[in-house]
């Protein structure tokens, strides 16, 4: 064997990933890297770089327009990750009942996981919603005055909040998985010694699926601090910017005012943020997550 | 079982990598993906490939083909387009027609709404993925066009566009830096006033011939149709080209003059804002935040304006076949309104078609501009749908066919007949016109949300013009 073949044949792996490896340099670390050095300038798409700033990071925390799209982010991803973590967790525990046509009911409520980030329904959403939609025309029959969901601003933070809280059923199939696998006998053990329902879900359910609760509960930090669908089809970042996240704003500024620097340098914010807020989440795991190995960590 | 030919025995079903000729198959497996790899990256170059060898054909074929008469390339050309339904299915038309007229000439075709349409056409400048033909936007010239290097000097190509139908005026309005016709202006467009005659009667008045009677027809609507009944809807950008109406004929001069400065004060625009304001006080527009409620993109999709609640619109004149389609049967109630007392308009190019200054295909390209422009058969078929034609030769085959319907003669001699100002395509800059963080949006939908008054509404607009005329 040739010392060709032979390199070859031992770094055949290697050869199963490289158009992977091409794809992730291109696309991935090459704009990565890109983005860094673009945030240190005030690179315009159409008149390029003519000066090195520190400025972009420092608008972030100084502009009040992009402190409250940073603030707006905040209050969204803190509404959403607990709420969609509860409505997934409380209708899995419900789910994994032994009830007649449960698989019908797992499939109609993970149908809007599917749905829900579409176009289509972000369209229906707002259609439901306006001021002249299904919900309002509904609450007036009855003499009540809805409020106004996309044009109030803490309304329409709230509504796309919904939208993605709407979205459970990912989270929820995890968590059903994951409650299946809690053993049968710990319940029963728990009931002969006089544990009600509530008592099972606190002391045996929940520690024992903590590490499921830790995964989606990261999974969906990450996913919130990124949302731009809901908020760029429904309200376009409105009311008065109260829908604009730090998403829409890197979005507007990056394709619709070219200022690719800027832009640049609030996408790094946003992930060092998303860095900070998923070391805590892992720092914090030993305090609450309780893993079935030696050590029970 | 099956053999596999140099493989020097059997694989077994599913017991491919068992036993010893594994090996043998490890060699066979990574030479079918490491040639499957190479088969990718070439895919991914795939169509420059083919387009090199489409052109190497075309040329061959060219080769042919003149020998057979033809005076251009057999070749696939690109040409896109923004606009509402009517326009797209009129320009499709036209591109079939002419792609029978030219058989070997074929048009890739794309087309969208305008929504969202300039970012991915701005992302296509920047890549060079530009098309060869292009609906392109006045102000574009400056935007995109800096250099003189993006669209193509259309009079290399005036052997083949006949560009004598077009004044000069006309043309030098769309020059580039370098002196260059880079678009064909394809119409002139100015904003005016369109009515719903029905719902005026219902309120019991006549249509405004001024100022004057606008502001006076808020509190009749509201006292006799009801609070959401409104004389006229204006969004944020239109409330800006309404405030520069009502100023040029207070001031007397356009906005921002052909030297790019801007020949309003702060205490001037302030004027715009507060007559703005007015409108609003007097129940003549409602609140942004009220528009905004029904969620609709464009007026043409509102339930308010199709059932009369809102009794008249500020729009291009171009954009009349869109509203006349929107309103169905009650289209015969929307007529154009004449110039109001009290506001002075301005006239610009509506929209040009260019040439990509990167294209294969510049004479091909460039037929396909002249039948859109001025053959009989593509006029035709492009009817009005993007206005009353500048180009003579279209605009007598199109009044000589009867093919200029009346409402779009009455919007075009409005605006031409209301002696209009000059515009500057800085008043479109990308800071000042789009959603929150530009001008426009920022002064006029925070003022119409009460955020703040008309004084921080005028220097919000007087620091943003000063920032792009400076």
């Amino acid at each position: 064997m040739t010392k060709t073949r032979k390199f070859l044949k031992n770094n055949i792996g290697f050869w199963f990933i490289l158009l992977w490896l091409i794809g992730f340099c291109v696309f991935k670390a090459y704009p990565f890297l890109s983005s860094l050095y673009y945030s240190f300038t005030d690179y315009n798409l159409f008149k390029g770089i003519t000066r090195f700033t520190l400025d972009n990071y420092k608008n972030v925390f100084v502009n009040p327009p992009e402190r409250q799209a940073l603030f707006i982010t905040f209050k969204y991803a803190f509404m959403t990750v607990p709420l969609k973590l509860v409505a997934a967790l409380f209708i899995a525990y419900i789910l994994n009942f032994k009830l007649k046509g449960v698989n019908f009911f797992r499939t109609a409520y993970y149908i809007p996981s599917i749905l829900g980030g579409s176009v289509a329904i972000s369209v229906l959403w707002k259609a439901l919603f306006n001021d002249d939609g299904l919900i309002r025309t509904a609450f007036g029959k009855i003499g009540i005055e809805a409020p106004h969901f996309f044009t109030d601003a803490s309304w329409a933070l709230f509504m796309i909040c919904l939208l993605r809280v709407w979205q459970f059923g990912s989270a929820m199939v995890i968590f059903l998985a994951a409650l299946k696998g809690v053993p049968e006998d710990l319940y029963e053990a728990a009931e002969l010694d006089g544990a009600g329902k509530w008592t099972q879900f606190f002391h045996i359910t929940v520690p024992l699926i903590t590490p499921v609760i830790f995964y989606n509960l990261v999974t969906q930090l990450v996913q919130a601090f990124q949302e731009f669908n809901g908020p760029y089809i429904i309200t376009k970042g409105g009311p008065l910017g109260g829908t604009t996240l730090m998403s829409l704003l890197i979005y507007n500024n990056a394709f619709t005012s070219y200022n690719m620097g800027k832009a640049c340098a609030q996408a790094w914010v946003l992930f060092i943020i998303l860095m900070i807020f998923t070391a805590i989440a892992f720092w914090s795991q030993k305090h609450w997550v309780f893993y079935q190995d030696d050590e029970g960590r | 079982m099956q053999s596999v030919p140099g493989g020097g025995g059997e694989i077994v079903s599913g017991k491919f990598f068992n036993g010893g000729i594994y090996p043998m198959k490890k060699k066979v497996l990574s030479i079918i993906l490491v040639s499957a790899m190479a088969a990718g990256v070439l895919a991914g170059c795939g169509s420059s490939a083919s387009t090199s060898s489409s052109s190497k054909s075309s040329s061959a074929s060219s080769g042919s083909k003149s020998s057979s008469g033809k005076d251009y390339e057999d070749c696939t050309i690109k040409f896109d387009w923004w606009g509402g339904d009517t326009r797209h299915e009129a320009t499709q038309n036209a591109v079939k027609a002419f792609e029978e007229k030219y058989p070997g000439i074929k048009v890739d075709v794309n087309f969208g709404a305008w929504t969202d349409w300039e970012t991915a056409k701005a992302m296509e400048y920047q890549s060079g993925t530009n098309p060869d033909v292009q609906q392109t936007n006045f102000d574009w010239i400056g935007k995109y066009d800096a250099d003189g290097s993006t669209y193509l000097d259309l009079n290399t190509v005036s052997d083949t566009i006949d560009l004598t139908q077009w004044t000069d005026d006309e043309l030098n309005m769309c020059k580039d830096s370098k002196g260059g016709i880079a678009g064909i202006p394809v119409a002139n467009t100015g904003r005016l006033f369109y009515w719903n005659k029905a719902t005026w009667e219902k309120a019991g008045l006549d249509l405004p011939k001024s100022v004057d009677d606008l502001l006076a027809a808020g509190p009749v609507f509201k006292e006799k149709l009801g609070d959401d009944y409104y004389p006229l809807v204006v969004g944020s950008y239109d409330r800006a080209i309404l405030m520069t109406y009502y100023l040029q004929k207070e001031v007397g001069t356009p906005i921002i003059d052909e030297n790019n400065k801007l020949t309003y004060s702060q205490d001037q625009i302030k004027q715009g804002v507060d007559f703005i304001q007015k409108l609003e006080d007097n129940h003549v527009i409602p609140t942004i935040e009220y528009t905004d409620g029904e969620g609709v993109d464009s007026m043409d999709k509102s339930a308010r304006f199709i059932d009369g609640h809102y009794a008249g619109i500020f729009e291009w004149d171009t954009a009349a076949p869109k509203y006349v389609a929107a309103l169905g049967d009650a289209a015969s109630d929307f007529v154009v309104g004449g110039e109001l007392d009290g506001l002075q308009s301005y006239s610009k190019v509506s929209l040009m078609f260019s040439i990509s200054a990167k294209t294969k295909h510049p004479h091909e390209s460039a037929l396909l501009l002249n039948y859109l422009l001025n053959d009989p058969d593509g006029v035709k078929a492009m009817g009005t749908e993007r206005g009353i034609p500048n180009s003579q030769t279209a605009y007598d085959t199109l009044n000589s066919a009867g093919a200029i319907d009346q409402m779009s003669i009455d919007a075009h001699n409005a605006v031409s007949d209301s002696n209009p100002f000059y515009w500057n395509p800085l008043f479109d800059d990308a800071t000042m016109k789009g959603d929150s963080g530009t001008a426009y949006y920022d002064a006029f939908v925070n003022l119409s949300y009460k955020k703040i008054d008309t004084a921080k509404a005028a220097e919000t607009l007087y620091n943003a013009y000063a920032a792009i005329c400076s």
